[in-house]
């Protein structure tokens, strides 16, 4: 009797060990995915700059250069960089402020009622997968480009453009931007406000100065968010940058070609050196983005302390 | 407050108020222009044919003209054979390009009794005309007993080839086209790639969950774990389908599986969805009180026992919406899925081949040389209904699981 429940007492905590084990390992899968995506990548990305390559080609010719042939084997990177910082800073300077302030009109200055709707309407551009947004930029955005092109007198390769990406960008970041200083809002402390009503400061005012400073953590966390999505972002903007093959782009109605689109840009072979250095690419994205965000963490902790 | 003052707030907040109408302008946009492109397309055709036409040649064993009565219900654009039973429309398809409908064969007509005459395995099998193929070119015998052509391949229209049908002493031989433009098999593409994504990111991603909130205790592991699945959250799904080429290809290439597939893609987005169903399980378990772990524990359940009876069942709806999460990002997704399961549109897709899901199908039809906007904007469509609802299902079951532990 004693025997049997001793045993089976053993029994539960070997059954035990052995789940407390699988969690664990399962935790520990699920975190060395990112070592896996970092390491494979980074191996099949540098592979094409090293000697025993078949076709290797200079890494500092890619790293500079302003041309992108694969028919010609020229993979210059540098002018990629740069499209894509431009488009994804002008997508910024675009979409940041309407979504700050979209924020800050739902939470704080529209009725209860037009706020919750105006929180569905987030959650639903959310929602929108990336490549219906593609469907509707190289519909309708590409119209609009094109034909803002002609009443400046510019010529436009039918809509697909710097701009067309400029404003797919601002789209498609404005949801999840809004979404997070949305909650950054709410969390704003109420004693705040009310010391700066308190003080005679008007409605609008404290809104404006106090709840929107006091917020900033959480906005720019949004900001970085949304960043990252403006890099990231691949096949709606592949539909309407055009691939331009020299750089860099600084005229808004030219076509352009960011990493992204480089990346997807002729995916019908699925070996060779055209296909290896895609890796190479997201080698490149993956630093900038990694970059972008440190930069923005600085400038965030630098703006905090000004108003600390 | 000064006058002064009071005009400049009501500037600041009309500014607050342009910004969200933007935001509203451009769901209305979107919306309004998927659904005004989408919805000629949009039918239950479309969901069931195949993308690509097949072509057959058949011949006719009854090949003689009878009489046939005109049924009341064709409408006035279809023109009826009363010779040899076969009522044909004048279309315009997805591609804008001129068809010839064959809409409805009369019982007995020698149109049912046709038999395969392209050369293959199916050679002199009986073949059936099905109604909405296209009608491409009829061989017969003319009055004279002279053999003519009559079809869309000759530019003809519905009226003249039925006229010259009626004309005819013997029919021979017809080259009929099926519909093409479906989306079957993505549709199914899709739902194997569901099924296998869930299979294995699900187990994968609640345990995981479990071990951060429930076993893990705080230090280096947790901390190191929760970091990497932050960041893994943050990688874009163009990387995840790199990831996918170097580090899980040579995985399905064990199972004998050449190029690109269903499996591979399946295996890259339960990586994606990974941080998905982790966070969000982590969510439903957090909100689960403290009081039942320790009412468990202290009947003498062990751990384990705790976790499967008492916690896992409380924290049901999070799993549930973690599910439902995870299914409409693998709907949306497209990015990883063209580098891991490919571009072609595979009517009869298997796990071993490459297919496209109905996002990637979108992105193959958009992005070949004629960018074909009524089909793309009709599965945008299909896309938007189902992320829809599973994301507005989802915040049903997160309200309800904040309500269960209120009270």
């Amino acid at each position: 009797m004693n025997s049997s429940v001793t045993r089976y007492q053993k029994r539960k905590k070997i059954v035990d060990l052995f789940f407390i084990g699988l969690f664990r390992l399962a935790g520990i899968i699920a975190a060395s995915a990112i070592v896996l995506i970092f390491v494979f990548i980074f191996k099949r990305g540098i592979s094409v700059f090293l000697p025993n390559y078949p076709d290797q080609i200079s890494l500092w010719k890619f790293l500079t250069g302003f041309q992108w042939q694969s028919s010609t084997q020229t993979y210059g990177v540098l002018f990629i960089i740069i499209n894509t910082l431009i488009s994804a800073f002008f997508a910024m300077l675009l979409a940041f402020p309407i979504s700050v302030l979209t924020a800050l009109f739902i939470v704080k200055i529209a009725p209860k009622k037009l706020g919750e709707i105006l929180t569905t309407v987030i959650e639903l551009l959310a929602a929108i997968p990336s490549v219906v947004y593609g469907v509707f930029a190289s519909g309708v955005i590409v119209g609009w480009v094109d034909s803002l092109a002609k009443v400046m007198g510019y010529s436009t390769f039918g809509g697909r453009s710097l701009l067309a990406v400029i404003i797919l960008l601002a789209l498609m970041t404005l949801p999840t931007m809004t979404s997070l200083s949305i909650v950054a809002i709410k969390t704003v402390k109420p004693q705040l406000e009310l010391a700066s009503l308190a003080l005679g400061a008007s409605k609008t005012q404290t809104n404006f100065k106090v709840v929107l400073t006091s917020a900033k953590s959480g906005i720019f966390a949004g900001l970085i968010l949304g960043l990252a999505r403006a890099f990231g972002e691949a096949t709606a903007v592949s539909m309407v940058a055009g691939n331009k093959s020299v750089g860099p782009t600084l005229n808004p109605f030219d076509i352009t070609r960011t990493l992204t689109s480089t990346m997807l840009s002729g995916l019908k072979e699925t070996t060779g050196l055209d296909y290896d250095v895609r890796f190479s690419v997201g080698i490149v994205l993956m630093i900038t983005i990694l970059i972008s965000n440190l930069l923005i963490h600085h400038v965030k902790k630098k703006i905090g302390s000004e108003h600390a | 407050m000064t006058k002064r003052r009071k005009i400049i707030d009501g500037i600041y907040n009309a500014i607050t108020m342009l910004a969200s109408g933007t935001t509203v302008i451009a769901l209305v946009l979107i919306f309004g222009f998927v659904a005004i492109r989408g919805v000629g397309t949009l039918s239950f055709d479309m969901l069931t044919n195949n993308y690509w036409s097949q072509n057959y040649l058949v011949h006719f064993e009854n090949n003689q003209p009878s009489l046939f009565e005109t049924p009341d219900d064709l409408g006035d654009d279809v023109y009826f054979s009363t010779q040899y039973g076969v009522a044909l429309k004048d279309s315009i398809n997805h591609e804008k390009k001129k068809e010839v409908l064959i809409v409805y064969i009369a019982e007995d007509s020698p149109f049912l009794t046709s038999v395969d005459a392209s050369q293959g395995s199916n050679y002199l099998q009986p073949l059936s005309i099905d109604d909405n193929s296209i009608f491409n070119r009829l061989e017969y015998l003319n009055e004279e007993g002279v053999v003519s052509l009559t079809g869309l391949t000759m530019q003809e229209n519905a009226e003249t080839i039925v006229q010259n049908l009626d004309s005819a002493s013997e029919i021979t031989s017809l080259y009929f086209q099926t519909q093409g433009g479906g989306i079957w098999g993505s549709l199914l593409a899709t739902l194997m790639l569901i099924a296998i994504s869930i299979v294995i990111a699900l187990p994968l991603g609640i345990f995981a969950a479990i071990y951060l909130t429930e076993i893990a205790k705080p230090g280096f592991l947790r901390n190191t774990i929760e970091r990497a699945i932050e960041m893994l959250a943050g990688v874009p799904s163009i990387i995840f389908g790199l990831m996918g080429i170097a580090v899980l290809f040579p995985i399905t290439a064990l199972f004998n599986i050449s190029g690109l597939s269903v499996l591979l893609g399946g295996m890259t987005m339960s990586i994606v969805l990974l941080p998905v169903i982790i966070r969000s399980v982590q969510e439903s378990l957090v909100v689960v009180p403290r009081d039942y772990r320790y009412a468990s524990l202290s009947l003498g359940a062990t751990q384990t026992q705790t976790i499967f009876r008492v916690i896992l069942p409380s924290a049901l709806p999070g799993i549930l919406s973690a599910l439902l999460l995870a299914v409409s990002r693998i709907i949306g997704e497209s990015a990883a899925l063209i580098y891991t399961m490919g571009t072609f549109i595979n009517d009869a897709p298997k796990l071993s081949t490459g297919a496209t899901t109905l996002a990637v199908h979108i992105w193959t039809i958009m992005s070949g040389e004629q960018p074909n906007f009524e089909l793309a904007s009709a599965i945008s469509i299909i896309i938007l209904i189902i992320v829809f609802i599973l994301n507005f299902s989802v915040k049903f079951l997160s309200r309800r699981l904040e309500r269960k532990w209120q009270g």
